[in-house]
Parts: C-alpha cells; structure tokens; sequence
C-alpha cells in the first residue's frame, strides 16, 4: 500500500518532476514511437565482433572462422565467441536486423508523395536487395538461407523475414487498418523471400534479371490479388442471394 | 565422514527406529563443542547447517572418500549421461585455436577449477589437439582436495600430454587464487564443482579476476529443479530415494551421496546463478541490451537436471 501512496503523490508532483517515474533508462514500449528511438539491438561488445566478423564474410562465408576473426579484431580472444550460441546464424541475424533497421536511412521518399504505394514498395524491396550486394554477401547468401533453414533456426528467421515486410509497407506508406494488413504482408514477405533467392543465381550485370524477375512476381500478386477479391465477392453475393431466396420461402434465418 | 552406526532407540509397538535425532545430536555436538558463538556466519552443508569455515573442510572429507571410484559414483548418480553432458560442454566451448596462414601459434590457457580427476582437462586438450589442430593449448588442474588431483595425475600419466607438458595440477582453493595472475587465463571451467564451494560469489570474483579480457567463464552443474513439474516430482524421488541407497549399496557410503544430492537442492535456480555472474561482471551471452533482470543465460541440460551458465569478460 505504500508503494500505491507514492505513486498518488508523484502523480500530484508537478510535470517536470515526473521523469523519476520512468524506472528504466530505455523505456521499451510494445508499439511503434515516433518519438523515442528505439534501443539498440545488439549490446556494443556483439555489435563490435559482429560487425567486424560481417566483413569477414566474402573470404570466409557464414561460419564460426568469421566470428572468431571478428573477435580477434575487435580486441577480444577466439574463446569469446561463446558470446554467440548459435554461432554462424547470430551473424545472419545480426545482418538482416541492421540492414531491415538501416532500410528507412538508404532510401526516403521526397514528401510530394507523387509515387505511388506500390511503385514505392518496389523501391523499397530493390533497395534492400541492393543492399545485399553492397555488403558483399549475396556471394555467401546461400550459406545464410542454409543456416536460417534448419529447424532450430526457422522461428527467428520467421520473425525477421515478417519484420521486414512490416517495415516495407511502413515505409511505403500503408496504413490500411482492415484483413488487408495481413495479406499485404504475407504477399510481400513471399515476393521479397523469392527475389532474395533468385538474386543468389543471378549473373547478370547490375542484377537486372533481379529486378525483371521481382517485377514479374509483383505483377502476379495485382492480377491474383485482384482474381481473389472478385472471387470473394462473387461468393458473397451468392450466399447473400441463397439467404434471401430461403426468406422468400419462408424460413427464419 | 561414516557416522558408528549407533541405531538410537526402537520404538515397541511399531517397530521403527529413530536414528535421525542421533544423527542430528552427534552433529550438534561437534559443532557445539568447537564453540560455536551466536554471530558467527553458517552456511548450508547439504541441509545441515555448519560453520562457514568448517563447510570446507567437511566437504574435503566427503570428496577424499569417493576419490578412489569418483568416475563410478557419477555414473551411478546420473545413469551415465554426465559424459554426455561433458561431451557436449566442451564441444560448445569450442577450446582450440584454429592454426591459420597468418598467425602465429600461441596456444590458450585454461584453467579447470574442481577438476581434480582430469574428467573436463583431458576433453578440452583432446579436443584442442584432434579437432582445432591446436598442439599448444595447456590445461591447468586445480582441486582444493589432494586426493582428487592424485586420481587426475594418475589418469594424465600415460597420456602424451603430460610428457608435452600440456598439463599442470594445482591444489588451491577457488576462492583465492594467489598462485594465478590475474588476466592471464582464456578459459575457465568448473563443472560440477561450484556447488560446494562456501562463498560462489567469491569464486566467481576470482574467475573474472585470472581471466584475460574476452575470457570465457563455464560452468557445468547440476540445477535444483526442473522444468517440469510431473518430471521434477519423479527426478526428486530418484534423487532422494534412489541415489544414497545406490550409494550404500555400491561404495558402502550412504552419507555422501545424501550430502551431494542435498546439495544439489540448496544450490540456486539458473536464473539466480545467472543473475550472480553477471554481478561478478561477466556478459551473459544471449542477453538484449534491454533486458533488465536475467531470462536466458544458461542451456538446460536433459530437461533441466543440469545446466551450462556462460560468461565473457569485457575487453
């Protein structure tokens, strides 16, 4: 009950006393916040290895040699990569968390807003492909898909493949509010997931068969979008039609 | 550490003997007779409650008993699987240094606290050397009980590690470390030792002080209790049924085994344990910067009976 008095009183307190009541020096709230930052996702030791090791990755792939390199580098010793218990994939994962973070400083939209949802989505998603480039591990991508497929790994792989896709349509511009907010997301993780494969065979120059193959697939989800909301809507009028024809006969429904 | 088997008095009508109130007298009476003063600090021996600096010394005397068949008391308490626990604890840790184009062979240095008969030593160095192709890697052996370190010299003598001179013992006590500089360790280890030291937090102070900056605290232990419930009611029952009747039976030493499973029960939960190391200083690996008390730190071993907790020293 004490605690409960205190709280009344600091509650009382005039508003510049009341930053004593945020007990955490980063508060971390469950939605999005346009005005406080979100805390950093890796502490500096991990990010340090982390982002050393990640430039190991070209000569070595996504394996504990990298990690442990990482870690020579950064000051610390060979034995400190039990940091990261599950060992390779902690750098796959520290690669999609920085470069899903990094997306909205890679590209911003001019404030017009002339462009379009979808042609913005389509930037978007070449963007971070562009990014795999630029890091230099679309080479080794596929020791990451490898990683990120094993049984122990498919939840957070899960959960950063869905990030992504929310992060897209957020900076896109979307703020549908209804069941399309969940099928924009499914249908871009699937599109983004597909492209990323398809970018890992790619040979041609600037990765233009990338962008044509990303194009095709976004093409498909308008068309069967569009086939699969016409057909929702037929069967609606027909059971709709079914309902008023069994009133007219009399049943109570 | 056999009490005489003094049956105490048997009751006539339902013919049971009560030995336990004997047993608790003869424990007092040492204890007693030592002069023990009201604000002397205790500490738990077991779920018996002894003077702090005499805690050592009763569980010297338990381990100069099972010296001799330690390897069989570990296989009967655990039903063999404390090799695999082992197995896996040093294959996690990975100890080695991977021989590369560019650098130069150094070799870590690990220190095994506890380890007297060489179970975890001769692990890491036959890992070091067969998987990472690491022939400089040494290990040093401690153990506060000379019996225990006497089984490990015996077990390295034949090995080609002791004639390269890969291995050194050292009787200490894991509270104070005098004869280990500090930073000069990469890897400490400690497994199913931590539980009967008098003051953990101490050890784990002088883990964080011999180890180099990046260096990695493991310890491999057994947790108080499981996961789950139905399995932590059956795994109680074996523990406190079964395993000093084994004892009895097999080494003729029932109270030893009845103080290492109660020890095992006064030991703290994971979370705690975890919560204690990261005090001592040492990063927990696994942790967000966010998190403010201790989720996971730790990897449960067979549902929970053991535990691996993990740390690195900041550089």
């Amino acid at each position: 009950m004490a605690s409960l008095t205190t709280l009344r009183n600091s509650l009382r307190a005039p508003v510049s006393l009341h930053p004593f009541l945020l007990q955490n020096s980063t508060p971390r709230a469950l939605y999005h916040s346009y005005e406080h930052d979100l805390p950093p996702p890796y502490r500096n030791p991990e990010a340090a290895i982390l982002s050393s090791a990640l430039a190991h990755v070209p000569n070595h792939g996504f394996t504990t040699i990298a990690l442990t390199l990482g870690a020579r580098e950064t000051g610390y010793l060979d034995i400190s990569s039990n940091l990261f218990p599950k060992g390779a994939f902690e750098l796959v994962k520290y690669h999609l968390v920085t470069q899903r973070l990094g997306l909205k400083n890679r590209l911003q939209f001019p404030d017009e807003g002339r462009l379009g949802v979808g042609r913005k989505v389509r930037s978007l998603i070449l963007s971070r492909l562009q990014a795999n480039v630029e890091t230099g591990v679309v080479g080794r991508w596929q020791e990451a898909l490898a990683l990120m497929s094993l049984a122990e790994n498919i939840p957070a792989s899960l959960r950063e493949l869905s990030a992504l896709s929310d992060e897209i349509w957020f900076l896109a511009g979307d703020v549908s509010v209804d069941s399309s907010w969940y099928t924009k997301r499914a249908s871009l993780a699937a599109v983004y997931a597909a492209a990323e494969v398809y970018q890992t065979t790619d040979t041609s120059t600037g990765f233009r068969d990338t962008e044509a193959f990303l194009d095709r697939r976004l093409e498909e989800v308008r068309t069967i979008g569009g086939a699969v909301g016409g057909t929702v809507e037929w069967a609606g009028f027909q059971a709709g039609a079914v309902v008023n024809l069994m009133r007219s006969k009399g049943l109570r429904i | 550490m056999r009490l005489s088997a003094t049956p105490g008095w048997v009751c006539n009508d339902c013919r049971r003997s009560f030995a336990s109130s004997v047993r608790a007298q003869q424990q007092q009476q040492p204890a007693s007779s030592q002069h023990v003063r009201q604000d002397e600090k205790t500490t738990h021996f077991g779920f018996d409650t002894v003077a702090e600096n005499l805690k050592a010394s009763r569980v010297a005397a338990v381990f100069s008993s099972v010296a001799s068949n330690y390897d069989t008391m570990n296989d009967l308490m655990s039903l063999g699987i404390h090799r695999l626990w082992k197995d896996h604890f040093v294959r996690s840790l990975n100890p080695g240094i991977r021989p590369t184009a560019s650098a130069q062979p150094q070799g870590q240095k690990i220190l095994d606290i506890a380890g007297g008969t060489g179970d975890i030593a001769f692990r890491m160095l036959d890992h070091a050397t067969n998987i990472n192709r690491d022939t400089q890697t040494s290990v040093i052996v401690s153990d506060i009980n000379p019996e225990m370190l006497g089984e490990g010299r015996k077990r390295f003598s034949t090995s080609p590690y002791q004639a390269a001179g890969r291995v050194s013992f050292m009787e200490a006590n894991a509270e104070q470390l005098d004869q280990v500089e500090s930073s000069s360790i990469d890897l400490y280890t400690v497994a199913f030792g931590i539980r009967n030291f008098t003051h953990k937090q101490k050890a784990l102070e002088e883990a964080f002080r011999v180890l180099k900056p990046g260096g990695v605290f493991a310890c491999l232990e057994f947790a108080p209790n499981l996961n789950n419930l139905l399995m932590n009611a059956v795994y109680k029952r074996w523990s406190f049924g079964a395993i000093p009747l084994i004892g009895q039976i097999v080494a003729a030493d029932r109270d030893s085994y009845q103080y290492l499973v109660e020890s095992i029960e006064k030991f703290p939960s994971q979370q705690e344990f975890a919560g204690m190391i990261r005090q001592a200083g040492f990063l927990l690996p696994g942790q967000g910067p966010e998190d403010e008390g201790v989720k996971a730190g730790w990897e449960d071993l067979t549902m929970g009976i053991a535990a691996i907790h993990k740390g690195v020293k900041p550089a």
